[in-house]
């Protein structure tokens, strides 16, 4: 339920860059391009009558145009742009025509497409969709395009993503992480030492909030992340040495560990140094509009590719922290991800086109210099090295936290099974009758499993 | 001939119309019985789709949700719809003026933008909290509890009250005024007058209005969608029936089940309606 599906905004931009199944952001912005979609089909009718008029200029034989299709803001439409003009610019016979909205409806319109037999060439893959489209055999299998893509230089997180079987769906179109962003200013404000961000506990977490609340009168509480956004539990998940999806693609998480999440924020809420329930109320999902930003909360959990976003809302008084446990939990928790990755259509009439696009995005330290780290770190760790230096101050923190995460042994992680988007769902309504005592912890977790175990085994 | 020639031609934008709207009709009823996906060819299943609705337990919540919604937001909306018809039939000056502003929320009761009005109006901050904060009543998260999800949108769909309300003042002013007088000569009370002049002879209008609002209760979807971004929630307390048919085509790739939920939605909707034609020769007055 877009989602799907979908977790609460004001903690909730985590989801922002979320590959489950939810909903868009509620914004202005994305208002006017809900309301724009009708517009959005005009180009697509243009194209129409061009084909009618005489054949495509695929026929032709003097150029090739490539659909590519994702979702994000007009900044980040921008900085894409400007990546494939230089590719255009040096493959004169290729046209990319591009489409982009919002993620809530786009994931929508990719469907439909796809049932309509016009997928796009090159398109923006949530994890958690990868497989129901690669299963189904939408997606072309990189793996055979050996001399159009060169995927060696992916670092070893990036092609652990992309790779389902042996197969390659999709090329992360950029690496991040969750990270935990604290606000300095009340920190100080309200005299609490912010942790050490590389060796805090959960417990620690806990004391930090509980003294930004009590000081603030809870004007300001101490924390307030989201419980029903997959990447936040992933991370204890894993810490309890579980995994949230199997290798074998079967729900991995036990219920004794759902319980302990609930109860982890159930504990905090009970004290005050975790909002109330009902606090959080979904209007807004831009840095902007974050409860973080507005100063209800002290700290909560972001991607980091939107580390820049929040910092400049928040007037720089911002610091990234790791998640909380780490090195007190029986196994790491935290695991490079990526905010989407890029697949191309199997129907494409020019797959290698698309395909020489891909490695252009993802090898060539132009389009990253052109991209930024918009969509996360480069894949390629080559590339991510090489364009480090030109970054923003921001960029570069959060570039540097990801790095950081790289260079160490983290556990592998595994994809959504199919069925997995689902769960995204389920979690968000158990999350809100936990939340309200309607269901206790033990029985909301009971049901997370119950619930998820159906929808992964159809 | 020639004069049925330009009938036909009035029509012809309908006929061009109805081929958009036939062709998916059919398309969808022979989806019903499939299992498709959106990206595989459809696979007959027969009647599996429609087995398969009554062990889905978010399917019953929706339906719920739909059905708490239509019959309690329905009749309030209608009452309040003829309340203000009555309040406006009495001659008062401007009354072109005031029907318009009565009846600009129905214009826009269904657009995003107002029920994004709505979750600020109702927001913890909001001024309906700061209201019942003078009267000393703690402040409820109306918009992400899911005890008072659904009534926020149940009250929104009252004050949206614009269209049967029009049909209703058009009704009052074909009431010929002697009846009233006669019975005032009479000695009847505005009660009583109510229950015997405007009542009987409103009764088609009420019985049009009552049909119109059902049928677009049980099809409600940009509330819930708006509300929660989508989701229905909190915990699925506004997911209507619409709203989980769209979920399952297009976010979960069950398109063969959510044409199977949409036909059986078109059986629902015919049953009410058959059901209120049934009760109709109980209540509605046609003599006049």
């Amino acid at each position: 339920m877009p989602p799907t599906p979908c977790p609460r905004e004001g903690t909730a931009s985590v989801t922002s860059e979320r590959p489950p199944g939810s909903g868009s952001e509620l914004n202005r912005r994305n208002l006017m391009k809900l309301s724009g979609l009708g517009l959005a089909a005009v180009p697509g009718l243009a194209a129409c009558g061009r084909g009618f008029g005489g054949g495509g200029d695929d026929e032709s034989g003097d150029g090739v145009t490539l659909n590519m299709v994702w979702w994000g803001d007009a900044t980040r439409a921008e900085k894409t742009q400007a990546a494939l003009d230089i590719f255009m610019e040096a493959n004169p016979d290729i046209t990319i025509e591009v489409e982009y909205q919002d993620s809530g409806p786009y994931q929508d319109k990719l469907a439909t497409r796809f049932a309509a037999n016009d997928a796009p060439d090159l398109m923006a893959m949530r994890m958690d969709s990868l497989r129901e489209y690669a299963d189904r055999g939408a997606l072309l299998d990189l793996s055979g395009y050996g001399d159009d893509i060169d995927l060696s230089g992916l670092s070893e997180n990036a092609a652990n993503l992309a790779e389902v079987d042996g197969a390659v769906f999709g090329v992360p179109a950029g690496l991040n992480a969750v990270g935990f962003v604290i606000r300095k200013d009340f920190a100080e404000q309200y005299g609490v030492a912010v942790p050490d961000g590389d060796t805090w506990s959960w417990d620690d977490l806990a004391a930090f909030a509980q003294a930004v609340s009590d000081a603030s009168g809870k004007e300001v509480y101490g924390t307030g992340f989201d419980v029903q956004t997959l990447q936040n539990l992933v991370v204890w998940v894993r810490q309890q040495g579980e995994d949230l999806f199997t290798e074998d693609g079967r729900l991995g998480v036990s219920a004794a560990t759902m319980e302990a999440w609930f109860d982890l924020v159930g504990g905090m809420r009970e004290t005050g140094a975790y909002p109330p329930a009902g606090f959080f109320e979904e209007i807004g999902g831009s840095a902007d509009q974050s409860y973080i930003a507005q100063g209800k909360l002290a700290s909560q959990i972001i991607p980091t590719n939107n580390f820049l976003g929040y910092n400049e809302a928040c007037s720089g008084n911002l610091a990234l922290l790791r998640i909380p446990g780490e090195t007190q939990a029986v196994r790491r928790g935290q695991s490079v991800d990526c905010p989407h990755l890029w697949s191309v259509a199997a129907t494409s009439k020019h797959p290698k086109e698309a395909v020489r696009l891909l490695d252009f995005l993802t090898n060539d330290p132009e389009a990253s210099l052109a991209t930024g780290t918009t969509r996360g770190v480069p894949a390629s760790a080559a590339v991510a090295e090489e364009i480090k230096d030109s970054l923003e101050p921001d960029d570069l923190t959060a570039t540097e936290y990801l790095m950081g995460l790289q260079a160490e042994d983290l556990p592998r992680s595994y994809t959504y099974p199919p069925g997995g988007s689902a769960i995204a769902d389920f979690l968000d309504v158990i999350a809100v009758e936990v939340e309200f005592g309607r269901q206790t912890p033990a029985d909301g977790a009971a049901q997370f499993i119950a619930d998820a175990t159906a929808a992964i085994e159809g | 001939m020639r004069k049925d020639r330009a009938g036909y031609l009035f029509l012809l934008p309908w006929f061009i119309g109805m081929l958009f709207t036939i062709v998916p009709f059919f398309a969808s009823l022979y989806l019903a019985f499939t299992d498709y996906n959106l990206l595989n060819a459809p696979v007959w299943i027969g009647f599996e789709n429609f087995a398969d609705m009554f062990r889905d337990p978010v399917l019953l919540k929706s339906l719920q949700v739909t059905f708490v919604y239509t019959f309690v937001s329905v009749p309030l909306s209608l009452a309040a719809a003829l309340g203000v018809a009555m309040l406006l039939n009495r001659g008062i000056r401007g009354l072109p003026w005031y029907r318009a502003v009565f009846y600009l929320p129905s214009l826009l009761g269904a657009s995003v933008a107002v029920v994004l009005l709505w979750r600020y109006v109702f927001g913890f901050d909001g001024i309906v909290n700061a209201f019942l904060g003078w009267f000393g009543i703690e402040a409820i998260s109306w918009t992400s509890d899911p005890d008072y999800a659904l009534t926020t949108l149940i009250i929104l769909h009252i004050w949206t009250f614009g269209s049967p309300m029009v049909i209703f003042l058009a009704g009052l002013r074909q009431i010929p005024v002697m009846y009233y007088e006669a019975a005032a000569v009479d000695g009847a009370s505005k009660w009583r007058r109510f229950r015997s002049i405007t009542l009987p002879l409103l009764s088609p209008i009420i019985f049009f209005n009552l049909i119109q609002s059902l049928i677009a209760s049980f099809q409600t979807f940009t509330q819930g969608f708006v509300m929660n971004n989508g989701g229905g929630g909190p915990a699925n307390s506004t997911l209507f029936y619409n709203l989980y048919l769209y979920q399952q085509g297009f976010n979960q790739f069950n398109m063969g089940y959510a044409s199977a939920m949409a036909w059986t939605l078109l059986v629902i909707i015919a049953v009410f309606t058959a059901i209120t034609f049934f009760t109709a020769k109980y209540w509605v007055n046609y003599d006049s």
